[in-house]
């Protein structure tokens, strides 16, 4: 018998203790970085137990120590100059990537139902009310030390529960957004700046002990930015191979079995009809040095993606982590729906390959909230008890 | 190759130029009905055409002269007794596991859809009912008071405008969505000496409106939400499978009468386990209630498969021996995700059930309806289109492959 592990893909509900540090940290303000680290060690002590309670084998510090999965990352560096505007609107419409869905279906669409019952609860999460464009006007240089610092909580943490394996995760380099260049001489040089800044808190965390997950929520969904932009998929071919050129500048020297590249086409909850298919974008992400992919394959725009596998070989060296439980709706995903959707891609890939996960994250940022809190843990728990359920029946019943 | 047909559960998103009537409708106010009527038959053609456009073989009128799916039919009877009762968790959804293990979660739902509420009688008290708005938080409860019976000209003018419409857009299949007995809800009785008098009398009321829509050459829709999460409900409240069965049965013998004498080839049976927005982490499985369900009289049954607490329901079609002239109507879009099913995953859940029960025992249909009342959007009104657009796209790959 396989034990199908399982594991997620970061990002978890931020508890509201470390909403105000977080706020400052976003709108580039001083702040008590020592009150902050102590409240910290707290929530993450707490949230990898939970994580280890829920059946969880691979479980992170839920990204609470930051701002968001992109914007983080602008703290540590150098040469990045943080301008706080006014938000006008307050609305995440305003930084969405641009998409045919929103032409098509017009900004409403993004304000479903479900998204005003997330937006309920995340009344108090707003951080900062101010909108921020980063600007780099300097060379970018990473200082290790908040990495350091929060690494050094994790590890505490993981010591303290019986898990199989910890991961933490950092923004792709093709995952860049809102930052303007006006420092580089070119794009690439900017980019392998970038990637290179990147190097050394990939570096940091393998050195830690910790499973390195590279996240991109760009890599995908470009292809449909571009299209809608007018370019056609040789102008895509042309950006994604660059980024994965970066991607792969940051990870050098990187073992690949201590790698994780996630990919989603955005965790907006919209209509998601213009998304391109995997299958599309599938041979960029697999030149990505890593051990292990993470897909979105729980929503219903992607579930039927399963498919792909049939015809696009994974290499013998991969694991997959396909997305089996989704931010996407409310409804807790029953646990044999799970097994089933193991079932499935295990007998395609190989049931020695697979090791359950989820879309995408619950909370991309501290201001986010993809399902309630009670949700996502009903989720996780959904996920371990579909995963055992696999293990003991593989076969359906 | 056979045709996959496909179809829905019924409640479309009402357009905005109708929600006042039906708000006043709902909320038992005086209002224009001179007015309302062109508005309704203009509105129901509207839709008509939308989902012929779109390529659903089997269509509706959106439910659109209706104020919710439940509560149209108080409208219609006499014998009901409209009270005002302060809102609560209680006599807004029904009880259930699920409200207790998330119930912080559900006390965010009540409220957000008691602003609903709330906000729906704010539009009334500054458009055209000003007076007789009634104060905030409270919601209505029907009590029988004296015998029922059944008042047909609502159903008359549903199906008049209803049969136009379809004539305009050229489509022959039609269905009306009706409610069960069993879902009778925010209702009490204080007239018949027991509680199955007051379901058979409910039943015999019905059966008037179940007859009328047949008798016009339109599909009859017996909608449920309430039979098979009320196990879910009873379990809550200690009892057991048997007191469970005890009230189901009482219920299915009800709707029985209430189709006595309709050739079952002209009914659908939908049931759902309730279509809010939650976790429905403690919904009973369909497997529990299913036997309760096929012993309805209908031809065709709709139930939830679409959505993440039921998808895996499909394999329980392996198990069940499903007479030959009865044909499923599983979900493969759902209500509750914003985003738009692929036409290749609809394929897949259609193929699969095809694969089992024989593809000319199959359709495509919805979860649930997208408005079970005039204010609720379950998703923005773009998506409803979308995700019936995907449907069609979805059972036609599907036709082509089994």
């Amino acid at each position: 018998m396989t034990r199908i592990q399982t594991t997620h893909t970061g990002s978890l509900i931020r508890p509201p203790a470390l909403r105000p540090f977080l706020a400052a940290a976003e709108r580039g303000e001083p702040y008590d970085h020592a009150a902050f680290e102590a409240v910290l060690r707290t929530e993450v002590k707490e949230i990898v137990r939970q994580q280890a309670e829920a059946g969880i084998d691979y479980v992170n510090d839920g990204e609470l120590g930051k701002i968001s999965w992109i914007t983080y990352l602008y703290e540590r560096v150098s040469g990045i100059e943080t301008r706080v505007t006014p938000f006008d609107g307050a609305s995440m419409l305003q930084i969405a990537p641009p998409s045919l869905d929103r032409v098509k279906y017009g900004d409403e669409a993004v304000y479903s139902e479900v998204w005003r019952f997330a937006d309920f609860w995340t009344e108090d999460y707003s951080v900062s009310g101010d909108g921020i464009q980063w600007v780099c006007t300097g060379a970018v240089n990473y200082d290790r030390s908040i990495a350091d610092a929060q690494l050094a909580i994790l590890r505490e943490a993981v010591d303290a529960v019986d898990v199989v394996g910890a991961f933490v995760t950092a923004v792709s380099p093709a995952s860049l957004y809102w930052v303007t260049n006006e420092h580089y001489p070119t794009e690439q040089e900017f980019i392998f700046a970038v990637a290179d800044a990147l190097h050394t808190e990939y570096r940091a965390i393998v050195d830690a002990g910790f499973l390195l997950q590279v996240d991109d929520a760009v890599m995908w969904h470009k292809l449909a930015t571009i299209k809608m932009l007018g370019g056609g998929f040789d102008d895509y071919r042309a950006w994604a191979e660059l980024r994965v050129e970066a991607i792969n500048r940051a990870l050098a020297g990187i073992p690949a079995d201590r790698v994780r590249y996630h990919i989603c086409s955005s965790s907006g909850h919209g209509p998601h009809t213009v998304d391109p298919g995997l299958n599309e974008i599938l041979p960029f992400v697999l030149s990505v040095n890593a051990g292990a992919y993470l897909v979105e394959q729980a929503n219903a725009r992607h579930e039927h993606e399963w498919t792909v596998w049939q015809d696009i070989k994974l290499p013998d060296d991969k694991i997959l982590v396909p997305g089996l439980i989704t931010h996407h709706t409310p409804v807790v995903e029953h646990p044999e729906l799970v097994a089933q959707r193991i079932r499935r891609i295990a007998n395609v890939v190989g049931w020695d390959r697979v090791i359950g996960g989820a879309d995408c994250g619950f909370a991309q940022a501290a201001t986010t909230v993809r399902v309630p809190l009670w949700t996502q843990w009903a989720k996780f728990r959904a996920l371990a008890e579909g995963a055992a359920l696999a293990s003991t029946s593989p076969t359906q019943a | 190759m056979t045709k996959i047909r496909t179809t829905h559960a019924g409640s479309l998103i009402r357009p905005a130029e109708l929600t006042p009537y039906l708000e006043a409708i709902e909320e038992g106010l005086p209002y224009d009905e001179a007015a309302f009527e062109p508005k309704l038959a203009a509105a129901v053609a509207g839709v008509v055409k939308h989902q012929a456009d779109t390529g659903l073989d089997v269509i509706d009128d959106g439910e659109y002269g209706k104020a919710s799916w439940i509560t149209y039919f108080y409208d219609r009877v006499s014998g009901m007794e409209k009270r005002e009762v302060p809102l609560d968790a209680n006599n807004t959804l029904p009880a259930g596991l699920d409200r207790e293990a998330f119930a912080e979660y559900y006390e965010g739902h009540d409220d957000v859809q008691s602003s609903e509420v709330t906000k729906a009688s704010d539009d009334l008290a500054h458009g055209e009912h000003a007076a007789g708005t009634e104060s905030m938080g409270t919601g209505w409860q029907w009590v029988c008071t004296s015998p029922l019976t059944y008042d047909p000209a609502a159903v008359h003018r549903d199906i008049a405008s209803f049969k136009r419409a379809l004539a305009d857009a050229d489509v022959t299949e039609g269905f009306l969505p009706v409610v069960a007995p069993a879902s009778a809800f925010w209702l009490a009785n204080e007239y018949y000496d027991s509680d199955d008098d007051f379901v058979f009398a409910l039943a015999d009321a019905l059966h008037t409106e179940y007859k009328l829509i047949v008798d016009a050459g339109l599909y009859l829709q017996v909608d449920d939400a309430v039979l098979w999460h009320q196990f879910g409900t009873m379990r809550l409240r200690g009892k057991s499978a048997a007191d469970y069965r005890a009230w189901a049965e009482v219920r299915v013998a009800a709707l029985n009468r209430a189709l006595a004498g309709i050739p079952a080839d002209r009914v659908r049976y939908h049931v759902c386990c309730g279509s809010w927005h939650g976790a429905h982490a403690f919904d009973p499985e369909l497997r529990e209630v299913i036997d309760l369900v096929l012993r309805v009289n209908a031809g065709y049954y709709l139930f939830e498969q679409a959505t993440p607490r039921h998808e895996h329901e499909w394999v329980m079609w392996k198990d069940i021996k499903l007479a030959d002239d009865k044909v499923l109507v599983p979900g493969v879009v759902t209500h509750h995700t914003p985003v738009v099913e692929h036409p290749e995953l609809v394929a897949q859940r259609l193929v699969r059930m095809a694969e089992i029960v024989g593809p000319e025992r199959v359709m495509g249909g919805t979860d649930c309806g997208f408005a079970q009342n005039s204010l609720t959007k379950r998703v923005p009104e773009w998506t409803q289109w979308a995700k019936l657009e995907s449907l069609v796209e979805g059972a036609r790959l599907a036709s082509e492959r089994v």
